[in-house]
This record gives structure tokens, sequence and C-alpha cells, in this order.
């Protein structure tokens, strides 16, 4: 997740038209009296101004993640591969929200999200770095040596996601709330790869050695 | 019983019993609060041309632009929504329930009764700003009934899963106390502090309140119900329930305490829903909202805060002499924002309430059928409650709540609608039975999910009930107190007794008098 250059006047320039789910959700309503304009864009009540993350409610950041790989979330929650663990709390809450997106409003999202002002994210925690690069060696082959992330290989940038979400994950992976669905390959990769870290120190370490690139 | 209980175990069982309650009666009858349901004690000086910028529409925020405005302040509301009020929410006919993942709309039949209050739902007779702001905004109020013998209890563990009308098993519960509190006063040899004389007395109250026996035994009691007649023939009897039968259920701890403190009567609604409260505020008020204004930066400045926020598509700024920010605390820390680390720290710090409810139209008014009007029935499952409307009586239909989880509501809210549904269909069948078909136009409202909320009353203690930490103290006076003079947190969030109203308007009437105090001491 390289931080983006571009400025935050940028922001939102493009008008967009939503008309053609605007149609086919009311269809659905009754109806009512109380017809609100209905879009799928919610994103920021949980993941904060321009998608910057949210400890409070335990979101992570959006801005600046790489198209393909919010694609292949937001789709691997629509299809409950991820976010249907009764334990991953966080993948719960997003889940059902994923489950109402069309083609269509995934494209949308992801076209908005590209929009969003990044800025870096606050460091929240610490740990033993030299220890952390050593566990993070065997991260670097697929996330790479900077946490710039890897398309060819799936892996997502680390480097300017938010600490406390990256905790939450390793610990998922770890304790199979994530990455253990027969269709969810990546994360299956990811799990076997979690296996090297033993408890929350080690968890720790790496996370600031990430901080620190 | 075998052996009598000594005076130590009596007096420590009373104040078990009675204690806590009693000091809090004691408290309120101090004469500390106003005469009579009054709107506020604020006495604001004139705003000489400031400005106020709110933040979220809830109750809290309309208070501050109702009372800033009275006195001249130039106020402006900034609600992400498309309707005001938060957790003061009714829903009715065409009500949009803007749950992310779970949108839904009412589709309750188009008529004043049928509506069901989302959140906030009872407003005690001694919670008098709730009821002075009623008085003074014209919402017409009426009594809302909350506990009703007449209701039922069910477990499953209890009498096979039979429901038990409430009076049942409160009288026969109170029947087998007393009988306990009896013999404890005369097999123990009760001198000092009782003289003869008060010790008569007491053991008087205690065999009227479980309806003793000249023996003072427990034999049953017509408190409880008639099993036929008791009009024009001579009454029969209930048959008495055993009380280790009573014992097979937990529900007790509740129903036990359902008609005491802030639940005890009386308590009102506004007529037609507790939104009437919100109406009330927005005919003073209304044209100081923008709607649909998502807030994206709070910047406090020594001068004034400076607050952007999107809305139709573009972010806008606006910047004024104060601050008031009624947005849940869980929201704002997702904000870009210039607040100090402490700052930031309290407010990830309070926890965000998980409350959930849910209600049904009811085709029928089945529940007058058993002679019940208004109230609580009590079940030992998921769903909890089922709530009996006092609106509508004798019309045709009513909305029912259909389950309410008061504390940690994640087991229906992490479910589909579908399953949410299938859910209190199930429970309330083993109380109604038929219940399935007497149902209609289910709604659930998910506060944890709530689009621009996410969450329900906020806690700070980490132990439920408990006693605050010095720790939950300082960082609670940190956040009441404005940051940099200028930005004030407010709502039932910053209170020591949140998902009250009156907390939430007290709370905004605190920080109108710290800024008050303020301003009048500053030199000219």
């Amino acid at each position: 997740m390289n931080p983006r250059a571009e400025a935050s006047d940028r922001l939102m320039k493009r008008t967009w038209i939503l008309t053609t789910f605007l149609i086919s959700i009311a269809a659905g309503a009754v109806a009512a009296a109380e017809q609100e304009p209905l879009d799928d864009r919610y994103c920021v009540t949980c993941h904060g101004t321009d998608g910057r993350g949210n400890e409070g409610v335990q979101a992570p950041r959006l801005a600046g993640m790489e198209p393909w790989y919010l694609r292949r979330q937001l789709e691997n929650y629509r299809a409950g591969i991820r976010g249907a663990h009764p334990d991953d709390i966080e993948g719960l809450a997003m889940q059902p929200m994923a489950a109402k997106l069309t083609d269509e409003s995934i494209q949308d999202i992801i076209e908005w999200i590209g929009n969003w002002n990044y800025v870096p994210a606050e460091d929240t925690i610490s740990g033993d770095l030299e220890a952390g690069r050593a566990l993070y060696q065997s991260c670097a082959t697929c996330h790479g040596a900077d946490a710039e992330g890897n398309e060819a290989l799936g892996a997502p940038a680390l480097a300017g996601q938010n600490d406390w979400y990256m905790v939450t994950q390793l610990r998922n992976f770890l304790a199979g709330y994530r990455g253990v669905h027969p269709q969810d390959v990546y994360g299956a990769q990811m799990r076997v790869m979690t296996t090297s870290l033993s408890g929350e120190n080690d968890i720790n370490d790496v996370i600031a050695y990430i901080n620190s690139l | 019983m075998t052996r009598p209980v000594s005076r130590r175990e009596f007096l420590n069982l009373l104040a078990a019993a009675g204690g806590a309650g009693a000091a809090v009666k004691a408290g309120s009858a101090l004469g500390l609060l106003p005469d009579s349901a009054s709107a506020s004690t604020l006495d604001l000086t004139a705003g000489n041309g400031r400005s106020a910028i709110i933040l979220g529409g809830g109750l809290s925020g309309l208070t501050v632009a109702y009372e800033l405005g009275k006195v001249g302040w130039d106020c402006t509301i900034l609600e992400a929504s498309h309707r005001c009020g938060g957790r003061i929410f009714t829903v009715r006919h065409g009500t949009l329930i803007d749950e992310i993942g779970n949108r839904q709309y009412c589709e309750f039949d188009d008529e004043p009764h049928l509506y069901f209050n989302a959140g906030a739902a009872r407003i005690p007779s001694t919670h008098r700003t709730v009821l002075g702001y009623c008085k003074e905004l014209d919402v017409e109020l009426e009594v809302f009934v909350n506990e009703n013998k007449t209701c039922w209890v069910q477990d499953n563990a209890m009498l096979g899963g039979r429901p038990v009308r409430n009076v049942e098993y409160t009288t026969h519960m109170r029947g087998f106390m007393a009988e306990l509190m009896a013999k404890a006063m005369t097999e123990t040899e009760m001198d000092a502090p009782f003289t003869d004389g008060e010790a008569e007395t007491l053991l008087g109250m205690i065999r009227r309140f479980g309806d003793l026996n000249e023996d003072d035994v427990y034999r049953g009691s017509f408190n409880a119900g008639y099993a036929s007649d008791g009009f024009i023939e001579h009454g029969v009897q209930k048959d008495i329930i055993a009380f280790r039968d009573l014992l097979k259920t937990r529900l007790g701890m509740g129903l036990m305490g359902a008609n005491e403190g802030e639940t005890g009567p009386i308590l009102m609604q506004p007529r037609g829903g507790m939104d009437r409260i919100i109406d009330g505020f927005l005919r003073q008020v209304g044209d100081r909202v923008n709607y649909r204004a998502m807030v994206a930066s709070i910047q406090v400045r020594d001068d004034g805060v400076e607050v952007a926020y999107d809305q139709d598509g573009s972010r806008r700024q606006v910047r004024a002499d104060y601050c008031f920010n009624c947005i849940p605390s869980h929201l704002v820390t997702g904000f870009e924002h210039n607040f100090p680390a402490d700052y930031v720290r309290s407010l990830k710090y309070i926890r965000r309430g998980e409350a959930y409810k849910a209600a049904f139209q009811a085709k029928e008014r089945f529940w007058e059928k058993q002679d019940i009007y208004g109230g609580i029935t009590w079940m030992n499952n998921p769903s909890r409650q089922i709530w009996y409307p006092v609106a509508g009586i004798h019309k045709r239909k009513g909305v029912i709540l259909a389950g309410y989880d008061f504390s940690g509501g994640m087991y229906h809210t992490r479910m589909t609608q579908e399953q949410r549904i299938e859910a209190h269909l199930t429970d309330g069948e083993k109380v109604h039975p038929g219940y399935r078909n007497l149902v209609e136009k289910p709604v659930t409202v998910a506060w944890h999910r709530m689009n621009h909320m996410l969450g329900c009353a906020g806690y700070w203690t980490r132990i439920l009930d408990g006693a605050w930490s010095a720790e939950d103290e300082a960082m609670f006076r940190l956040l009441q107190a404005p940051l940099n003079g200028r930005h004030y947190m407010i709502g039932d969030q910053i209170s020591k007794h949140a998902a009250w109203m009156e907390s939430t308007l007290q709370s905004a009437q605190w920080a109108m008098n710290d800024l008050d105090r303020r301003l009048r001491d500053m030199p000219a």
C-alpha cells in the first residue's frame, strides 16, 4: 500500500450516477412513504474519513488498498468465503454488507476508493524490531522486502495498513477464523505461513517491523 | 428450615434485599431537584453573535441548538443521515431502517397507533428534564405500562415450559419469601434494635407482603388470581406452584425487580411515538439542520473549530466559535482531527453498546383476549421479552416488541434478517400458541450495525454494573471537559447513566452551563 502522492483536493471530483441499482433496489422495497435515495456507498461510516481506518469500530484502512485486492476481498465476503466464521467478529459485520453488492457496485466502490486521499497510518503497536525483522523474512517472499505487496503472487501491501488491524488478522489466521474456507486459496496459504509465529510477542514484533518500513 | 436464622443473618438478608433500593429512594427525596418538571435550569447569557457548530442531530445536539438559539447564538447542526433523533427512533409505516447490510422499510399499516419505539421507549416520572422539555415543546404524553402482572413468564426449565402468569410467579414467590422472613422473626430472639412494637409492625408487613395464613405459612393467595369466578359466586383459589418449581427459572431475579427503580411506576411515553420529542425540537430548530452532511474532519483551534463534511459528493467547510459533538465516540475516532493522544484514547475507551430490538405487527390483539393490556412477558430464551402496546387498546391490530436484547445483542445481530425473524417466531410460540400466524410485517433494529451510529448506548466500565475505576473517572472527566475550551463531547456517552434520555439532556445542559461559566469569566 504505497502512500498516494495526490492531494486531497482531487477527492470526489467525479460525479457518480447510481441510476442502475437505485432502480433495482427500490423495486424490492414496499411502496413506502419515506423513500431515501439508495446506494451502496456505506464504506466510510465504518472505515472512517476517506477510508483511513477506524480503530473505534475495528474497521481497517481502505484508502491506498490495491484494486485487485479490494475486489478479491469484497467478492470473498459476498460469497461467504470470508467473514463467515462465528468468531471473526469484524468479518461478521462486513459480510452482510458485501452480500448485498452487485458486480456494478463493487466496481463503483473500488473506483470510489481509488479517489480517496491517503494519509499515513498512525503507529499503535510497538515491539522488538530485530526480532520482527527476522520473522518478516518469510513474509517478504510474497509481500515484498518493503511490504509493498505483489499482485502476481496475490499478496497485498502491508506497509501503511493499520497495525491493529494486521494484529487482528494474524490472530484470526492463527486461530482458524480466517483462511479455512476451502475456496479461500490465498487465505489458506497465509494461514500456513502464520504458523511460524508463536504467540502475541511474535505478532507484535513482526507488525512493529512492518511499521518501520 | 431446621435451624433458626440468627439475627445477624436476618439483618444481612434485609440489607441485601432492600438496602440499596432504600438508599436510592432516600437520596432522591432530599429535595435537591427542582420542584417540578422543568426543561432546564439554564441561565445562559446572550450569544452576542457567537456561533456553534453542532455535530449530530441526536437529542443532545438538538437541545444545544434549541437552548443556545433562544439566547441568540448562531447554530448549525450537521446530521449524517436523513433523519434526526439518533437512538430516539420510532418505526412506523414507511420508515427506513438503515442497518448496514440489512436495509428495511417498515410495512406496518398506516395508522397512528401502529408504531414501534426501537430505541428509547420509557420516561420515568423522575426524569424531570425530559418531562420538562415535553411540556415546553408541547409533546403530549400518556402513561406507559412496563410491569403488568397479567403477562407471562416462560422458561423451558420451569413446569415443562408451560407459561405462567407473572402474578402467579410473583405472588407465590413473595409468599415463600415472607414465610422465610416470618420464621426468622419468630424463631430468632429479636431484641435490639427492634422494640416489640416495631417487631410486630414488621411482622405484620411480612404477613401482608406474602399473604401468609394465621400460622405464618403460605398456602396460596387470591392475589395470584382466581381459578374461576370470584364475582357472583365465591372465587376459587388457583393451585399453588411449588417453591422448588419456581426456583427452576432464573427469570425471577429480573421479575422481582422489574417494577422497581427507573422501570417502576409511573413511566410515560409520548402519544404516537418517542420521536414526537424530536419533532418538538425540530419545530423550533428544524431550519438549523443540515441533513446528509457527514463529518470528515474536526480541527480545534484557539479561536474556534473548523469542521469539514461531505455532502452531495463534495467536501465542504464550516467554522464556528464553539463545537458540540454528539456523534458516537467510536465514529469520531475515524475522522481526521487534531485531538491530543489522551483525548483520542478516551474516545476509544468507551465501548459501543450492542442492544437489539425487534417488532411484529399483530393481525389481531390476541393478548387482550388474555386480559393483557400493556406490559412485558419474560422469557428465558434469546428474545427475552415481548412488550404489549398501550397504544390502540381494543383496536384491531397492534405492534408488539418481539425481542429485546438489552445487554449483549450480538446473538441476533449476527443473524440474517430471515434467521432473526424465525428466532422470534419460535420463541414467541412458547408463550402464545399460534403466534407465528398471528403476527406479520417484522422489523429488526440491530443498533450495532445502524448506519451512522454503529452502536447502542456506550459503556465505560469494563465490569457490568460495576464501580468506576479511577482510570475510568479520569478519562470521563477528560472527555467531558471542552477540548481547548472549544469542543464539547455530549450525549449519554458523556454521562454516568447511559441509555436514558435524561442523561443525554443533562449532558447537553452540563456542557452549555460549563461554556457559559467560562464566557462569564472571560475578561471583557
